[in-house]
C-alpha cells in the first residue's frame, strides 16, 4: 500500500544521503530486509515507506487545524484603554487599512496563500497518484518542487507574534501576547512540512499496479 | 554488497537513472523526465565552504547575543534577542510555539554551523571526521528545519509594525542575522553530497 511499483522495481537506487548509485539488490522488496549504501551506510529504498498514508494523515490534520488557526485570535494587544484580539485575516486587513499594502500582501502570501496552496496541492498530488496517475505528470512534479521551495515561509507570522510579544512589554501601558490561534497555526505549518517530506514525488512517475 | 555505479546519477525526485556527463560552469544538469536538478558543477572548494562557515559562525554568535530590535515608549525601553524572544514565548504560556520557533530559528541553524565545522575542518586536511556519515544525515535534517531566512524577514516585519506605534529601532543582531542568511544561502549552494565526493 505504500505506492510501491511491484511490476517494475527500479534496477538502480540512488543514495539520498551521499548520491552513490547502487544496483537494487532486493527487487522483490522482501519485508524486514533493508539494503544499505556501501559508501555511507544510509538505507536505500525504492520508495519512501507509507508515503501516501503519511501524507494524507498530515494533510487532513493540517486542513482541520487551519479552521481554528483562522477563527481564533493569533495575537492579543492590550493598551491602557482597550484589549484587542487579532485574527490572521484581521491583522492583514488592519495592515491594508493602515496603508501598508506591501506588508499586507507579504503577510497574506505567507499566512494564507502558502498554507492553502500546500494543503490543496498535496491533496491533489496524493489523490492523483491513485486516481489519475497519467494526468499532467510534469506539471505535478513542478507543483511538488514549488511547495517544497515556498513551504518555509508560512512560519513568518509565528515569528512576528513571538517577537512582538517579547518586545512590547510595558505592562498595563502596552503589551502584546500570543492568542490561541497561533498554536493551531504553528501546528498547521509543521504538519504541512511533514506532509511535504512524507510525499514521495517518485509516485508521480510510477505505473499503477495492474489490479487497480 | 551490491555492485556500485560510479558514473551514474539517479534523480532524487523521480528515480530515473542518468549517465553523469561533465557540466559546464553556470549550467545545471536536469532530469530528462521530471526536470528536477540533478547537479551543478560545484564552484566552491572545501576550503571556501569552510571559510564561509567560519564567517557564518561569527555572525551567528553576534546574531544571538545582541538585540534584534529595541523599542522605547514614554521613557521605558525594551529590547529583545533571539533566545530571549523564545524564552518569553515559553514563559507566557505558549510552550509549543516556543519549541517550534526554537527548533527552526535557533537549534537548526546552530546545528547547521556546528556540524559543518566539525566535518569540514578534518576534510580540509583530507581526513574524515568520526561519525562523518551520521553528521551528513544530521546536516540534511538541519537544512530542512532551518528557517533563519524567514526569521530575518520576521524581524524586519515586526520592526515595521512597531514603528507605527512607538519609537522602534533595529539592533546589531538584525544586521548579523542578515549576514547569516546570505552566508547560509552561499554554503547551501554547495550542497551536501559534495562532502562525500571530496573523500577519496
Amino acid at each position: 500500500m505504500s505506492g510501491d511499483d511491484a511490476a517494475h522495481p527500479p534496477a538502480l537506487l540512488g543514495c539520498e544521503s551521499c548520491g552513490l548509485v547502487s544496483t537494487n539488490a532486493l527487487p522483490d522488496g522482501r519485508k524486514g530486509v533493508v539494503q544499505r549504501c556501501s559508501r555511507c551506510g544510509h538505507v536505500l529504498r525504492a520508495a519512501r515507506p507509507f508515503a501516501l498514508q503519511r501524507t494524507w494523515a498530515c494533510v487532513i490534520a493540517a486542513a482541520v487545524l487551519y479552521i481554528p488557526a483562522n477563527a481564533l485570535p493569533v495575537m492579543v494587544t492590550t493598551s491602557a484603554l482597550q484589549r484587542e484580539e487579532h485574527t490572521l485575516l484581521g491583522g492583514i486587513h488592519e495592515l491594508w487599512l493602515d496603508g501598508s499594502w506591501g506588508l499586507a500582501i507579504i503577510v497574506f502570501i505567507a499566512s494564507i496563500a502558502v498554507p492553502v496552496l500546500k494543503i490543496s496541492v498535496l491533496g491533489l498530488l496524493a489523490w492523483t497518484v491513485r486516481r489519475a496517475p497519467h494526468w499532467r505528470r510534469l506539471e505535478r512534479a513542478r507543483l511538488y518542487r514549488l511547495i517544497e521551495t515556498v513551504g518555509h515561509w508560512s512560519m513568518l507570522d509565528v515569528y512576528v507574534v513571538v517577537l512582538l510579544a517579547a518586545t512590547v512589554r510595558f505592562g498595563p501601558l502596552a503589551s502584546v501576547g500570543a492568542g490561541p490561534g497561533l498554536l493551531s497555526f504553528a501546528a498547521v505549518v509543521v504538519l504541512t512540512l511533514f506532509a511535504t517530506w512524507s510525499f514521495d514525488p517518485k509516485m508521480i512517475w510510477q505505473e499503477p499496479p495492474a489490479d487497480g | 554488497m551490491s555492485r556500485v555505479e560510479a558514473s551514474l546519477v539517479v534523480c532524487e525526485h523521480c528515480g530515473l537513472a542518468h549517465r553523469w556527463l561533465p557540466v559546464a560552469r553556470g549550467e545545471t544538469a536536469r532530469c530528462t523526465r521530471c526536470e528536477a536538478v540533478l547537479g551543478r558543477p560545484h564552484r566552491l572548494s572545501i576550503e571556501a565552504v569552510l571559510a564561509l562557515t567560519v564567517a557564518a559562525a561569527a555572525a551567528w554568535l553576534m546574531a544571538i547575543n545582541t538585540p534584534l530590535l529595541s523599542l522605547s515608549l514614554r521613557g521605558g525601553s525594551e529590547s529583545t534577542t533571539l533566545p530571549a524572544a523564545i524564552l518569553a514565548a515559553w514563559q507566557s504560556g505558549t510552550p509549543i510555539v516556543a519549541v517550534v520557533a526554537a527548533v527552526t530559528a535557533l537549534i537548526a541553524p546552530a546545528a547547521f554551523i556546528v556540524l559543518r565545522l566539525y566535518v569540514l575542518f578534518p576534510l580540509a586536511v583530507g581526513k574524515k571526521a568520526p561519525g562523518f556519515a551520521w553528521c551528513v544525515r544530521a546536516l540534511h535534517q538541519a537544512g530542512r528545519w532551518n528557517m533563519v531566512e524567514v526569521f530575518t524577514v520576521g524581524v524586519l516585519l515586526s520592526l515595521v509594525r512597531l514603528a507605527g506605534l512607538a519609537d522602534a529601532s533595529p539592533g546589531p543582531g538584525l544586521f548579523a542575522l542578515g549576514a547569516v542568511t546570505v552566508l547560509f544561502a552561499a554554503i547551501e549552494s554547495a550542497g551536501l553530497k559534495h562532502l562525500w565526493w571530496s573523500i577519496r
